[in-house]
């Protein structure tokens, strides 16, 4: 009897573990998200890039500031804030991203973005190195608020194509658009 | 015959209920291009909210009534989510909106200034853009054209991921190139200074000797396709003698350097300009 008791009491700790670990993780996550401080983990493959090259030292800068872009477009759309914008886009998805976050200010609306990595691909370095195109396999979980309820959530691996050129201390994001290819 | 009035009822109202709930279902088209009017059923109806890259649409809709989005509203190409609240309670939808046709050109020439006559130095990036500035990413074909005066060269490049490219080499004719990259209803322009290149047979003669001075001067500076180097350029007149050395740094002034240097017994005068070496002339015994 005692041991019937001992592993239905095992069973249970099992169950609450299993589904307590996932769920803790998840709220982790949101925390972290809807402060914006989650830095995405960014891997970059470039033996496919044309026609130049892509050296070490632009390497490393990519990874760095695309993961930097991410995370600044993850506390604009979270907190409707333009400045993280700024200091990471420019051109075409700067002047997007900004009317994005103008709405979602108008509607009452707020995006929690969960990062769960990107895996890039350069497939375009311009000759004199002034431009690179990512080809960009995201896993992301979104969530969109109206207010504090939460009013849409899902998680997919989305691909982003982007551009990014050089600029004063950093690599911008020039053009961000996501492809159901 | 009551069993069959009993499956006939049911039927009916399985038939009632599969339409009313088809009918409280969020319906969007899967083929919306960015420009282009899109219809939503909304369902329930309730507030209808279409989140996309750039921007959000607002709605509110009556149950069973269709949204028209106008293709002006419609701007940004990639993934949207429709969000339906209110009435028979929340749904959503993950949707996708594709690129409209190809439009708009960003075309980055470089360099902006090139000697002539070198290979591969010139190169020429178009991204591919709809009105709406979305990348398009299905290959388009993009002309481009680079002509100098009366050389004209033509390439044709399709472009893969949003961006076609190509490299040409500078002609041989200075002068200011207009590079052009074309889709069949836009142009756009680019100007690229092809200058002369480094000075080829570089000549000097000595044209004035009195007082001890002796005064040398450049035949008329050219590259090796016969244009003039441009004026400005330094070209360097180096004297040595029993004294010593003596190095002038003199200006192109209308095609031609000059340098005044002392007139010194047996002395040797040679002519540089950049990494490219003219003749040597050799001065008599003090004559």
């Amino acid at each position: 009897m005692r041991l019937v008791r001992i592993l239905i009491l095992t069973i249970g700790i099992a169950v609450a573990i299993s589904g307590g670990l996932p769920l803790a993780k998840r709220g982790l996550s949101v925390v972290r998200a809807a402060v914006g401080d989650s830095k995405p983990e960014v891997q970059l493959n470039v033996t496919n890039a044309r026609p130049r090259e892509v050296e070490e030292s632009t390497q490393q800068s990519i990874i760095r500031d695309y993961g930097r872009a991410w995370q600044g477009m993850g506390t604009a759309l979270a907190n409707n804030q333009m400045g993280p914008l700024n200091e990471n886009f420019t051109g075409f998805a700067l002047d997007k991203l900004k009317q994005r976050v103008k709405d979602q200010q108008q509607n009452g609306l707020t995006t929690r973005v969960i990062d769960r990595g990107h895996k890039l691909d350069a497939v375009f370095y311009s000759q004199d190195g002034s431009a690179i195109e990512v080809r960009d396999t995201a896993t992301v979980e979104t969530q969109v608020l109206e207010g504090q309820t939460l009013i849409h959530s899902d998680e997919a691996q989305v691909h982003y194509y982007a551009v990014l050129t050089g600029a004063e201390d950093r690599w911008k994001v020039r053009v961000l658009e996501s492809s159901e290819k | 015959m009551r069993r069959i009035s009993f499956w006939i009822a049911t039927f009916v109202l399985c038939w009632v209920a599969a339409n009313w709930a088809h009918g409280a279902e969020l319906r969007i088209p899967q083929n919306a291009t960015a420009g282009q009017s899109l219809t939503i059923g909304a369902g329930a109806g309730g507030t209808l909210y279409l989140v996309g890259p750039g921007q959000v649409i607002k709605r509110k809709v009556q149950g069973g009534e269709d949204v028209q989005i106008s293709g002006d509203e419609l701007r940004n190409a990639g993934r949207w989510i429709a969000i339906v609240r209110g009435g028979g309670g929340d749904q959503s939808q993950v949707f996708w909106v594709r690129p409209g046709k190809a439009e708009n050109v960003n075309f980055l020439a470089r360099p902006s200034r090139v000697p002539v006559n070198k290979p591969g130095v010139i190169s020429g990036v178009a991204f591919v853009f709809d009105k709406s500035q979305n990348l398009v990413l299905d290959p388009t074909k993009v002309n481009f054209s680079l002509s100098v005066g009366s050389a004209h060269a033509e390439h044709t490049a399709t472009s893969s991921n949003g961006v076609a490219w190509v490299t040409s080499s500078s002609a041989p004719k200075a002068g200011a190139a207009q590079f052009v990259a074309s889709l069949p209803d836009v142009q756009v322009r680019r100007v690229i200074e092809q200058v002369a290149s480094d000075p080829c047979n570089l000549k000097m003669k000595v044209i004035q000797r009195e007082k001890g001075k002796v005064t040398v001067e450049t035949d008329p500076v050219r590259d090796c396709t016969g244009n003039a180097v441009p004026d400005g350029t330094i070209v360097t007149f180096t004297q040595t003698d029993s004294t010593g050395r003596s190095v002038v740094d003199a200006r192109i002034k209308k095609g031609i350097a000059r340098a005044q240097l002392p007139a010194e017994p047996n002395a040797r005068i040679s002519v540089a300009s950049g990494v490219v070496l003219g003749n040597e002339i050799r001065l008599g015994g003090g004559q």
